[in-house]
């Protein structure tokens, strides 16, 4: 009791004594200036991270018994709402599990930088809950889902095509992501991360449309973010397929009432199939061979367009950039003076350590196109294989990779027990 | 589930609160949107008219009154730009807050509204020719990407990486040329270098044949530069002497080893600087600026020229520290003239007699403790460093004219150090040091020749040089020792003793380091690591000076401190002349000149 008590206090008063002393002394005006008081950086650290890392486990399991057990949507709906406030504005939606990805990428490829055993935390938990119970972690526990979920008021259906097609995006986003952390080029999830500037009331221009163009679209077209963009999605989608226990529409036996056959606004529900695929076996499974047969020559093609890119992928490289400019003195002169320009200016820095940099990335880039492209080209080949295999089913059940495990499905179950 | 009736009256109080919430945001939106673009085109570092006339002041810096303009618009556009994004700020909570409403009323009318669920009609099953579908989608967005990854293969030729292994080598190439020539050569002008490499046997020949020929192949000048005290911390402003028979010892209550001590009218922190039988220096207050020449021989002073009525002078002396006064850079002479400079940014030239050359103003150095960059001449030029806040620049001007014959601005802060200017081997450079970089500059024509970041704060010590390593130093920054040359590279760094005022000096084999709290520091100079310390007790705001292999430190008491430049300490001698004193000496054949807080005393037997 003593110590829950302790560590309460030290929650609550941890920042507010966050005014340090000046390490050098202030200069003196004589205009009788009044210096504001500096803050020493966030003492959020220690305590608080561990606490975020314990609001997640908790958090987690509340919603995976929820979800699983409790069957309730009602229960669902309140745990996103704390989330939101915890996770989104709260804590700024940082650390989150998905621009986790990037530090993880990070760690593995830059032995210089230590990733933070929050950010690992971060990264992992939501994946061993997803082994375990699907993916009750966008359910309630992702910010980005929640604030999502919470304007998906008149969801339509964009049927399997366009599901198809625009579920691409994720698989380019991934790559793209930890490709540019692998080289130490930028976090471009981080960057391009619509609500974070909402969380934090202080988006950029660009941010603002963004996100609004998404909650806007997210008024017909559910959750466009965590099923169109959301790399950590990605990962989500393949462990969720192996969970052990995932939600399921009905309790016990289906009984093939249809209720719950619109229910689902992310389209997430495989319907039964029990009629003959009119497409002919000896076909179908021709085509799944050569497919398969196809899949490395997909890979080293994919990998091979993936190279042949690579110094376009490596513009994005603030290094990259800087050498290509210099070293063309004509457009130099042509290009108003940038920021990074004026910087290498005044750095002193030769020329030719620029250009040796740069080449270093290029070659970085060069390997990273290679496994961007095998990637991608895998991707395109499972995709289609798997749009080649049928699985005969007689009830309604949710898709284990596409299903957020929202249960909303399960409030249309008139099955109770 | 709860299916109970839903209030009618409930539900539509909600949705026309949603409604109004909803006009409202688009309202908030347009505004927002609006607003933006406003603050985008009202930049206040982007705006064309305040660019205008600061071009407008930098051909006319003293038109006070357009300065005033533009500090008033500048106020304005400021004002505007803040404003604006407060209206932003508070639009986009004040949205936030809307949506959240409209959110929340939704939520409720959805869940008061919430109807059994029904079968669905039945629908044609699609899902053999949907997936066929998929499948061929899939494919056709696939084809697309390759056709897309292929163009774009084709338009960017992958040759940037060809491109930058060009670019590398011939930037290399002179680069590795310049490494070997320093390396494989002799410096015969590398100061420190030969010093130390003869430190103890016939070194004024060691250092008449490999000494700095700080003015080359000079027209205008009546002597070489090592033979005589030019500048502060002598030829170059290195704090190398390169005469002989200096003593160690004297005392100036007893008068032992004083040859004579004469009272300087004028207060000032200027060093002296000594040509053949010449001692020059300055002295001013808030009101007086004069040049003085005294005697080597008797201490007579021969002439005092008062920097007087000179055009652009500011009425108003400017606001200075009292550790630095009104004239604490030391002059300059190359023989035929001698150079002053005050803290108003008034220059003067007067030639060796004491007639009045020429004179002029730079404008008043904003410099919140008073300007004390001391001058350095080079060939028939004078340059000077001033560091000033917001407009620093580095320039030289004609010794026999005054007029500018270059200048260079510099992205600095405002800083006290004095240039030092050095042969590296294959070139001349002048090296300045301030906040955030160490620079090199063709003495010639002022052309930046390399920089780097490596210096912070309010910049007071002066540059080292030895053997093509520059040191640099400041307090609350770092020691640095820089190898010069095409690649500028920081060989290494120490933290640990600062210093703020006085300057350090090297061999090719050492470092020493003042601190002002007066610890004396010896690092070896090639790697860093300390030989030893000596603390030494008291402030020290001279700069020491390196003569016949033994380094001589003033303190403000008046005792030089003389150990050998070795690296195990040994103190020869501790003499005192008796008043306390801030100035780096001169050095002359067989003397010493020290500037004492109020009279100048020549050492010698």
């Amino acid at each position: 009791m003593l110590v829950s008590i302790i560590f309460l206090l030290l929650v609550v008063f941890q920042p507010m004594i966050t005014f340090g002393t000046q390490r050098f002394p202030k200069p003196e005006f004589e205009t009788g200036y009044t210096q504001p008081d500096t803050l020493v950086p966030s003492p959020r650290a220690e305590v608080l991270a561990v606490m975020d890392v314990a609001v997640l486990l908790i958090a987690l399991s509340v919603i995976s018994w929820i979800v699983i057990k409790k069957r309730s949507r009602k229960g669902v709906f309140w745990v996103s709402l704390f989330s939101l406030a915890y996770f989104g504005f709260y804590r700024e939606g940082c650390v989150c599990s998905i621009g986790s990805i990037q530090n993880v990428t990070l760690a593995i490829f830059n032995t210089g930088y230590a990733i933070p055993l929050t950010v690992v935390a971060f990264f992992i938990i939501p994946l061993v809950f997803t082994l375990f119970f699907g993916r009750t972690f966008c359910a309630g526990i992702c910010p980005f889902g929640a604030m999502q979920d919470l304007v998906a008021f008149a969801p339509q259906k964009l049927g399997s095509r366009l599901n198809a097609v625009l579920g691409l995006i994720p698989y380019f986003y991934l790559g793209l992501a930890i490709l540019y952390a692998a080289t130490g080029t930028d976090f471009i999830i981080c960057r391009y991360d619509p609500f974070v500037g909402i969380f934090r009331f202080n988006a950029s221009f660009g941010m603002f449309l963004f996100a609004g163009a998404l909650l806007v679209s997210g008024v017909f077209l559910a959750r466009p973010y965590c099923r169109f963009l959301c790399p950590y999605g990605v990962i989500l989608n393949w462990f969720s397929r192996f969970s052990r226990k995932h939600i399921t529409i009905t309790p016990s036996e289906c009984i093939q009432c249809r209720l719950c056959e619109d229910s689902c606004p992310y389209d997430a529900i495989d319907m039964p199939r029990i009629g003959k695929n009119p497409e002919n076996k000896k076909d179908t499974l021709r085509k799944f061979v050569i497919i398969c047969l196809l899949m490395p020559l997909m890979v080293i093609a994919g990998g091979f367009l993936g190279s042949r890119i690579h110094e376009t992928l490596a513009l994005v490289n603030s290094k990259v950039r800087l050498a290509v400019t210099i070293s063309d003195p004509a457009k130099m002169k042509e290009l108003p003076e940038s920021f990074e320009i004026r910087a290498f200016k005044s750095s002193g820095k030769p020329a030719a350590q620029v250009y040796s940099e740069a080449s270093v990335i290029l070659k970085k880039f060069n390997t990273g196109g290679w496994i961007l492209g095998g990637f991608l080209g895998l991707v395109f080949g499972m995709l289609i294989a798997g749009r080649l295999m049928t699985k005969y089913r007689t009830d309604y059940i949710p898709n284990k990779g596409t299903c957020f495990s929202c249960a909303r499905c399960v409030d249309y179950c008139p099955i109770k027990s | 589930m709860n299916y109970s009736q839903p209030s009618v009256k409930t539900i539509r109080l909600l949705r026309n609160i949603s409604i109004i919430s909803a006009i409202f945001a688009t309202l908030l939106c347009i505004l927002i949107i609006v607003n933006y673009l406003q603050s985008k085109r009202a930049d206040p570092l982007n705006s064309k008219t305040l660019i205008t006339l600061n071009e407008r002041l930098k051909a006319n810096p003293q038109d006070d009154q357009l300065r005033k303009e533009i500090r008033e618009l500048n106020l304005l556009a400021r004002k505007a730009f803040f404003t604006n994004q407060w209206q932003v700020k508070t639009g986009g909570l004040l949205l936030f807050f809307n949506i959240l409403v409209i959110i929340l009323c939704l939520q409720a009318i959805d869940y008061m509204k919430k109807k059994i669920p029904v079968i669905p009609p039945d629908r044609i099953d699609d899902f053999w020719e949907s997936r066929k579908f998929s499948r061929k989608w899939i494919a056709g967005i696939g084809i697309i990407l390759v056709m897309a990854a292929l163009t774009l293969a084709f338009l960017s030729h992958n040759d940037l990486e060809n491109i930058l292994e060009k670019e590398k080598l011939p930037a290399r190439k002179p680069e590795s040329q310049e490494v070997r020539r320093s390396e494989g050569q002799a410096d015969k002008y590398s100061p420190g270098r030969n010093i130390t490499s003869s430190p103890d046997n016939n070194q004024k020949d060691s250092l008449k044949e490999h000494g700095p020929d700080i003015q080359g192949e000079a027209t205008v000048f009546s002597g070489t530069m090592k033979d005589f005290w030019p500048g502060f911390r002598g030829p170059g402003s290195v704090g190398v002497a390169y005469q002989k028979d200096i003593p160690v010892l004297w005392d100036g209550k007893s008068g032992k080893n004083i040859r004579w001590k004469t009272e300087i009218p004028l207060p000032g922190y200027n060093s002296p600087v000594i040509w053949k039988d010449r001692v020059f220096l300055s002295g001013a207050n808030q009101n007086k600026r004069e040049v003085y020449c005294f005697d080597l021989n008797s201490g007579k002073i021969l002439w005092r020229t008062e920097a007087a009525k000179i055009p652009g002078s500011p009425a108003q002396p400017p606001k200075v520290n009292s550790e630095t006064g009104f004239s604490a850079p030391s002059v300059t002479t190359d023989g035929v003239q001698v150079y002053a400079i005050f803290a108003n940014g008034d220059i003067i030239a007067v030639d060796m007699d004491g007639r009045k050359a020429w004179d002029k103003n730079l404008g008043s150095p904003k410099n919140h403790y008073g300007h004390s960059s001391s001058l350095v001449i080079y060939r028939d030029k004078v340059i000077v460093q001033y560091d000033q806040t917001g407009n620093a620049s580095v320039m030289a001007l004609y010794g026999k004219t005054g007029e500018i014959a270059w200048k260079t601005l510099r992205n600095v802060r405002v800083s006290w150090t004095s240039p030092i200017l050095v042969s590296t081997g294959n070139r001349m450079e002048l090296i300045l040091a301030a906040d955030p970089y160490v620079a090199s500059y063709d003495p010639d024509n002022g052309n930046e020749l390399w920089k780097i970041d490596c210096i912070s704060g309010e910049v007071g010590p002066s540059l080292a040089y030895a053997d093509g390593v520059v040191y640099s130093v400041n307090e609350y920054s770092k020691l640095a020792a820089i190898k010069t040359g095409g690649t500028p590279e920081i060989l290494w760094e120490d933290n640990e003793y600062l210093s703020d005022v006085p300057s350090p000096i090297a061999t090719e084999k050492y470092l020493f380091l003042v601190t002002s709290y007066g610890v004396v520091v010896c690092y070896d100079a090639k790697t860093g690591s300390k030989y030893w310390i000596k603390e030494f007790g008291n402030t020290i705001y001279s700069s020491p000076v390196l003569a016949e292999g033994k380094i001589y430190i003033m303190n403000s008491k008046g005792t030089m401190y003389i150990f050998k430049a070795d690296k195990t300490f040994s103190l020869i001698e501790e003499p005192q002349i008796g008043e306390g004193s801030f100035c780096t000496p001169a050095f002359f054949e067989g003397g010493i000149i020290i500037r004492g807080d109020k009279n100048l005393y020549c050492i010698g037997k």
